[in-house]
């Protein structure tokens, strides 16, 4: 019947699907066969290095803690969320929201390179074309791991992609000798394959490996070994390509930071961002609240050095300048630190602020400097040569040559705008090793003020009896415990998650 | 101020006692008459009139008019006519008789469509709810499934975004029945799965399967309810052309009484001395609010020949928001054709497509701090410091003067770009050949696409939202969603002795494709490219594009027995296979039972004339829910935002752990219900009890160490278990039916208990609906053994009056007298997060209600419809952010606590951080005049003068009266968390920053010809 044929037809449109159902991801990536070249390599090493610029690491959460467990930086504004605050009274929970935050995102750095170094395994070429790419998921495992181990001492370590979830789940901890070994054998590797250059200074090169084991070194108290890797960065000064900026200033102005020799490795924000992907706030936590001086429509005064931070600074000292704003502009007018509460909305604080990071940050994604185009030093070549004098110092007490790297970073902080202006800081001499020891450490206070070393500074030196007592720069914490406080408690979620990682650390 | 409502529901007696008679008598010889609908004063033609107690009958003719002999004066004529209610007039001495036929909601021969097919409604033996084309146009909706609200029991109904022009609309049916996956219903129109709603006025009827026994045909989908919609059709006669015009205007319903800026100026000057006060005096809600509109215009025909009927609509939709700035409009058309080829074969096609194009100002603050919540203009228009005018000294966009620094709202509402386009395009064709008598195969085939741009533009004049000085910022985002369905079907019916039965087996294939697109720029040179022009950016963003696929084939099939009209028997069974899950769940099968008894028709009944109807129901049965993303189960790569050398990299990072076990959630359904049918019908009443359990919850496992460090550290699971459980009455009452005027009732009620049964590990959940900047991290948890979604914070014990702490309380460190006072719980003196908190509060109501009442008299039409919910809590979200001390505030700061003025529940003015608390937690209840309508029908002796076949004219009023003790704007909240982005599952009873619900006043022209 005729009929039949429209039916036949429709029959025929319907029943096209007969699916397996199986699902074949388009524009998805999954592990499976996806390295084969040594680009494949470096497209998942780059992802340690985004987890890097997030907000949950150096973009604030991280960043900031650092920054408030120091001496200098003190509680700005004060109703500012408390898990902040906890960290600057030495009265951190376990379940503080600043750890948690930023836990995450170290492993998450951390399994990216896992999968770039066991992804390597694929990528049948030699190891003299691949292993430099590898190289860098190296550092980034090493760099990761570095935080981790400063700050909570025997920690979870991972170093291969997850295939058994249940095993993984339920390991226990890594002593912290284990994981420097661990970081050591890691930067060994980076030092050997890694170029002598790149590019840029956000991509690591053999110098920023060859800085961070010096700088591991001097942390776990090996100076011999310390001194070693800094004396070899500073033998390969002309090789890695390093100097000593010579302004300062211009080691925090974002249009100039891109070319200096200076920096070793950095953290490149690009004043764009995809939210909290690739944004920083370091501008906002720090800026002046209300000030119009730098058009960023005025910080949050988060973090705001103690009165006595501007007090103790030699006023001679050039790097004060740069590195503190003791004026504002309000509704147009100049106005003193004295003031800046008065003259702004009533949030401001009557300190002098951090000039280091809203002062010449350029370009800003969004409002008061979030965003910015700001490259953040991890390392830099005056802290080698600090590391350098400060290792040496303790292998060869009050040594010329110890003496001699400082006046290196104390000669170019005589130069203001670049030229020489002043005596000082002057020159340092014929000081005992004790004494060298305090003036390098000094050294270290002022010339990486508010770069986030401080901290790290005070729990290796165990300082922090002396500079928490009433007679530190925020004056006494009747909170901080060195029993405890060297360390920091491991997230409560994590142990509940995994129980193997108990013990907590001590006093939490 | 909570919890004062408790007994409200004494005054709502009154309401309800509405059950009232009224008939009519009087008798004579030959009659003649018009019969027309009392609704819509339309002719009715077929209307069948008998004598009653005699065989003498008629019908009226196409005009409706009809002419009948009777024997005596004392004789009663007998109106009825399907769909309508039955009418008795006594004669008496007229010879004229013109009868106006109510509407019978209660019809109990109704056909009421079910999946795959349809049934009489009084041998359903599921839980099914109607809302019939007459409800939905009793007031002028922006989307049909509005209509629900109120209407059907057991059905939540509510705007994504208050009163927003182009906002979603979310139901829910019976209850939150997952954590993770949708909880919306299935939408299911003319047979096509997974659609958009069509207009209000091309729909026939809506149905609403709720239990198992009704919604396991629809399987892997079943388990959030179904929505069946059937458009309307043409029929046989001649052309029906209708035009329907109407058009509103709205308002706010409410505005917070704020500090003017003299008063905001002292409350600052307290806590800083030093503010200086600006020299406005701005009422930004006079400011960003508006009268708003709307217009909406139906332009339909219909009709049909012996083989062929059609219907065919077109329709324009416009509505100016309440605030500036904000609108939306939409075409749309839609158009049905059936066509018999021959007595076996039928043909049809539906088509569907529309343009909705909307213009929105950013609400719902997207709380990251990144934008200091400072691109909301709702919150920001309480939040602004009213001393500020729109643009400073120097001509630019003022910045708040307190607290973060945020632009002012009206410039983010006037200069900002926001806009959305939508196109839907949906066609479906069928067949239907009937094999053998009582044997047929349908077949039907659709396709359905989806196509969405979206453009966002910050220009440089919105200083902190655009970044300083950067010379604005644009994206764009692009969907293209794409739906092809095939479904096949045999129907077999036959009588078996006694018995009536009918068999159902299908297969259906369906894939959806979705592709997004998106990309952005900062820095442009100009402000005048809005977002067309992203090459000119000086910064590029990185763009991003997507592809998924989702695949679902399935067996499905129904036996439907009915034996002499007493005991009704169903059972279904439907094999899901989704491609969603994983390699080893991809298929499952879910089956359900249901049987019914019509005690009514047992002899035993049949002595009891009071009761007309009697039946009950029970079923049990198992549905899925498989709403969750595609390849959630499989190992993936994500990536994240990678600048390296100043620009940004390609880069992948571990995303997810496989889960090769991942499977729907299965609920597991059980309804008893009983309909009674009293006085012929004049009441008819339906109750239902049920119990779903929802089994394997899909939850994310954050109980995965972290260390493990996947971009996504917590992968879905089956994990979890939940229960709803409720109660459901549906009371329709004919109170007065006569020739001149009827009065008829709808009341449903229902109540739906919610409670976590198990959740992973046991463990709480804890989840956060405050915008970012309010820099707090729990506002509400999941618990076993709690309802979904309770408040957690504080327990407010009100001021401290200095001196020693009443026993049990504390205070937050640097609190002093006028400051906070909570319990302490754990009895360590001082109040501290996670220690000190609680559950303060439940947003689930317990219980919904709606009642409409309509009344006719003669070519007047009254429909009044309230709606309410007693017993949800509000967490005031606003209030915690007005009461801070960073913004203006509302006018009660003025009684806040100083030495002098001690007696006083409101702390004392200072900054502070922004907790939770029991002070914030208000009682939501309320009751609402949804609607009252009055239309009127022009006498059809004037209309067919002027060539028209009807005309009418009604006014309404929706929102008009609100009784809540609810403090904020509106009891009806829905704040999903920052950027409206939370899980409307465990999101409930947020007030903050969204679009304002608005009352409107609507006049509306309804012409036939």
């Amino acid at each position: 019947m005729k009929t039949y044929k429209y039916l036949f037809l429709l029959i025929g449109i319907s029943i096209f699907g007969c699916s397996d159902l199986e699902e074949e991801p388009v524009g998805l990536l999954a592990p499976d066969g996806f390295f084969n070249t040594v680009d494949d390599i470096e497209t998942a090493a780059n992802g340690a290095y985004g987890h890097m610029t997030h907000e949950d690491f150096w973009g604030r959460k991280m960043s900031l803690t650092l920054m408030l467990r120091g001496d200098m930086v003190d509680i700005g504004d004060p109703t500012t969320s408390t898990r902040r605050i906890e960290h600057n009274e030495f009265n951190v929970p376990t379940d503080n929201g600043m750890i948690s935050g930023y836990w995450l995102r170290v492993y998450q750095m951390i399994a990216a390179a896992n999968q770039a170094i066991a992804g390597a395994d694929d990528v049948n070429v030699a190891d003299e074309i691949k292993n430099p790419m590898t190289a860098r998921a190296y550092f980034a495992r090493a760099f990761a791991y570095f935080h981790l181990v400063r700050q909570f001492g025997d920690i979870p370590y991972i170093d291969a992609p997850i295939t058994d979830l249940e095993a993984s789940s339920s390991i226990s901890k890594t002593s912290a000798a284990d994981v420097y070994a661990n970081i050591i054998a890691d930067l060994q590797f980076a030092k050997t394959w890694l170029p002598d250059t790149q590019i840029a200074r956000s991509i690591p090169a053999k110098s920023a490996a060859h800085s961070y084991l010096a700088l591991v070194y001097l942390t776990i108290g090996d100076y011999q070994n310390a001194y070693t890797e800094a004396k070899g960065v500073i033998d390969n000064e002309s090789v890695y390509n390093l100097g000593l900026e010579a302004d300062f200033q211009s080691l925090f102005d974002a249009s100039q930071i891109d070319n200096s020799v200076e920096p070793i490795f950095t953290l490149d924000f690009i004043g764009a961002s995809n939210g909290d992907d690739g944004r920083d706030y370091q501008a906002a936590l720090t800026g002046l609240r209300d000030d119009e001086q730098y058009g960023l429509g005025g910080g949050w005064s988060v973090g705001v050095p103690s009165l006595e931070v501007y007090n103790t600074w030699d006023g001679r000292d050039y790097r004060k300048a740069v590195s503190l704003d003791t004026t504002g502009v309000f509704d147009g007018v100049l106005q003193p630190y004295q003031v800046f509460r008065e003259s702004g909305a009533g949030r401001g604080v009557n300190r002098p602020h951090i000039a280091k990071y809203t002062r010449a940050i350029g370009e800003t994604a969004t409002g008061n400097g979030r965003g910015s185009n700001a490259n953040y030093m991890m390392i830099r070549y005056a802290e080698v040569l600090l590391i350098a004098a400060e290792a040496h110092n303790e292998i060869s007490g009050g040594s010329a040559e110890a003496m001699g790297y400082v006046n290196r970073v104390r000669a170019r902080a005589r130069n203001s705008n670049g030229v020489t202006s002043g005596l000082f800081p002057e020159d340092i001499a014929g000081l005992s090793q004790d004494a060298l020891r305090d003036v390098i450490l000094e050294e270290r206070k002022w010339e990486l003020a508010f770069e986030f070393k401080r901290w790290y500074d005070i729990a290796r030196r165990q300082l922090g009896s002396d500079v928490f007592s009433a007679s530190g720069l925020e004056g006494d914490k009747p909170n901080f415990d060195p029993s405890q406080d060297y360390l920091f408690p491991l997230p409560a979620q994590e142990l509940a998650r995994n129980p193997n990682l108990l013990p907590q650390n001590p006093g939490y | 101020m909570q919890k004062q409502l408790k007994n409200l529901k004494v005054k709502w007696i009154p309401i309800l006692v509405f059950t009232l008679f009224g008939f009519a008598l009087n008798a004579q010889q030959t009659v003649t008459g018009k019969v027309t609908s009392a609704s819509d004063g339309m002719s009715l033609p077929g209307v069948n009139i008998v004598v009653k107690g005699t065989t003498q009958g008629a019908s009226t003719d196409l005009d409706g008019m009809y002419s009948i002999n009777v024997p005596s004066q004392e004789s009663i004529l007998v109106f009825s006519y399907l769909g309508f209610t039955t009418q008795e007039i006594a004669v008496g001495s007229r010879t004229e008789i013109n009868v106006a036929l109510a509407d019978d909601a209660a019809q109990l021969n109704e056909i009421v469509v079910v999946g795959y097919g349809s049934r009489k409604k009084s041998d359903l033996t599921g839980a099914v709810s109607s809302v019939n084309s007459k409800e939905l146009t009793a007031f002028p909706l922006l989307d049909a499934s509005q209509a629900l609200q109120g209407r059907a029991a057991g059905v939540v109904v509510q705007s994504n975004n208050g009163g927003e022009p182009g906002a979603p609309i979310n139901i829910q049916i019976r209850g939150n029945t997952s954590i993770g996956a949708s909880s919306n219903p299935l939408i299911v129109v003319d047979g096509f799965v997974g659609a958009v709603f069509p207009q209000p006025a091309d729909i026939a009827s809506m149905e609403i399967l709720k239990d198992a026994s009704a919604t396991a045909i629809y399987g892997s989908r079943g388990a959030n309810g179904v929505v069946l919609v059937t458009t309307k059709k043409g029929s046989k006669g001649k052309l029906t052309v209708e035009i329907n015009s109407n058009y509103s205007t709205q308002n706010t319903t409410n505005e917070l009484d704020l500090l003017n800026a003299d008063q905001f100026a002292a409350y600052q000057t307290t806590l800083n001395s030093g503010y200086t006060q600006g020299d406005a005096n701005t009422d930004w809600q006079d400011l960003l609010y508006r009268n708003g509109s709307t217009q909406n215009h139906q332009f339909s025909f219909s009709g049909g020949s012996e083989k062929v009927n059609f219907y065919a609509s077109t329709n324009y939709f416009k509505q100016e928001g309440v605030i500036v700035n904000s609108e939306f409009e939409r075409i749309s058309f839609l158009a049905n054709v059936d066509a018999e080829v021959t007595d076996k074969l039928k043909l049809g096609m539906n088509l569907f497509g529309s343009r909705g194009n909307q213009d929105g100002v950013p609400t719902q603050s997207t709380g990251q701090t990144a934008n200091g919540g400072g691109d909301d203009v709702v919150s920001l228009t309480f939040r602004f410091a009213p001393d500020l005018g729109i643009k400073d000294e120097n001509g630019n966009n003022t910045i708040n003067s307190v607290g973060d620094n945020v632009d002012n709202p009206y410039a983010i509402a006037t200069e900002g770009v926001n806009s959305t386009k939508n196109d839907n395009f949906r066609a479906n064709l069928y067949a239907d050949y009937e094999i053998l008598e009582g044997l047929s195969f349908k077949t039907t085939f659709g396709y359905s696409t989806r196509n969405q741009n979206f453009g966002l533009f910050r220009p440089s004049t919105l200083i902190v939202t655009a970044g300083g000085g950067t010379g604005g910022s644009a994206t764009i985002q692009n969907l293209k969603n794409t739906n092809i369905l095939s479904e096949n079907y045999l129907t077999y019916n036959r009588e078996v002795g006694k018995g009536d039965l009918t068999l159902l087996a299908g297969y259906s294939y369906q894939k959806n494709t979705t592709e997004t697109f998106s990309a952005g720029a900062q820095g442009f040179t100009s402000d005048s490219f809005s977002f067309s022009n992203l090459g000119s950016g000086a910064v590029q963003l990185i763009p991003t594009s997507s592809f998924s696929e989702t695949e679902i084939q399935s067996q499905f099939g129904r036996i439907n027995f009915d034996w002499d009209d007493k005991y009704l028997f169903t059972a279904t069974v439907r094999r899901d296979g989704s491609s969603n899950f994983a390699k080893n769940e991809k298929y499952a099968i879910f089956p359900s039972g249901a049987i019914g008894w019509k005690i009514s028709n047992e002899e035993f009944m049949q002595g009891i004339e009071q009761i007309s109807n009697l039946k009950l129901r029970a079923s049990y049965g198992v549905t899925g829910n498989q709403g969750i993303a595609p390849y959630g189960s499989l190992a993936t790569f994500g990536s994240v935002f990678t600048p390296i050398n100043g620009q940004t990299v390609i880069n992948v990072t571990p995303g997810q752990v496989a889960n090769p076990d991942l499977k729907w959630e299965s609920s597991y359904q059980t309804n008893i219900g009983l309909d009674i049918g009293l006085l012929d019908n004049r009441i008819s009443l339906s109750l239902d009890y049920y119990n779903i359990d929802t089994k394997d919850l899909i939850i994310a496992d954050t109980s995965q160490p972290q260390y493990l460090g996947f971009l996504n550290p917590a992968s879905l699971r089956n994990v979890g278990e939940i229960n709803n459980r409720g109660f459901e009455i549906n009371l329709n009452t004919r109170n007065i039916s006569n020739e001149n005027f009827t009065w008829t009732t709808d009341f449903n009620w229902s109540t739906n208990k919610n409670e976590f049964v198990t959740l992973l590990n046991g463990e709480d959940i804890f989840q956060d609906a405050s915008p970012g900047y309010f820099n707090i991290d729990r506002t509400h948890v999941l618990r076993e053994g709690e309802s979904v979604g309770v408040f957690w914070g504080y327990e407010y014990q009100g001021v401290y009056q200095g001196g020693d702490l009443p026993a049990g309380t504390g205070l937050l460190p640097g609190a002093e007298a006028g400051d906070q006072l909570f319990t302490d719980l754990d009895g360590d003196g001082e109040i501290t997060p996670g220690d000190d908190q609680k559950i303060i509060g439940d947003p689930t109501p317990n219980w919904t209600f709606g009642i409409t009442n309509n009344f006719t008299y003669k070519n007047f039409d009254l429909n009044i419809f309230f709606q309410g919910s007693q017993g949800g809590d509000i967490m005031n979200l606003t209030a915690v952010q007005l009461f801070n001390g960073d913004s203006n505030a509302t006018t009660d700061i003025l009684n806040s606590w100083t030495p002098t003025n001690t007696d006083t529940n409101i702390p004392r003015a200072r900054l502070r951080g922004k907790e939770i608390s029991s002070r914030f937690v208000e009682d939501g209840s309320y009751i609402r005049l949804k609607n009252i309508a009055i239309g009127y029908n022009l006498p059809l002796e004037l209309v067919e003068k002027i060539g028209l076949d009807g005309v009418r004219v009604s006014i309404s009023a929706q929102n008009l009266l609100t009784i809540t003790d609810y403090s904020g704007l509106d009891p009806e909240v829905n704040f999903l968390g920052s950027g409206g982005s939370g899980n409307q599952n465990t999101f409930n009873g947020f007030d903050f920053g969204n679009y304002p619900t608005v009352k409107s006043f609507n006049f509306a022209v309804n012409l036939r010809f």
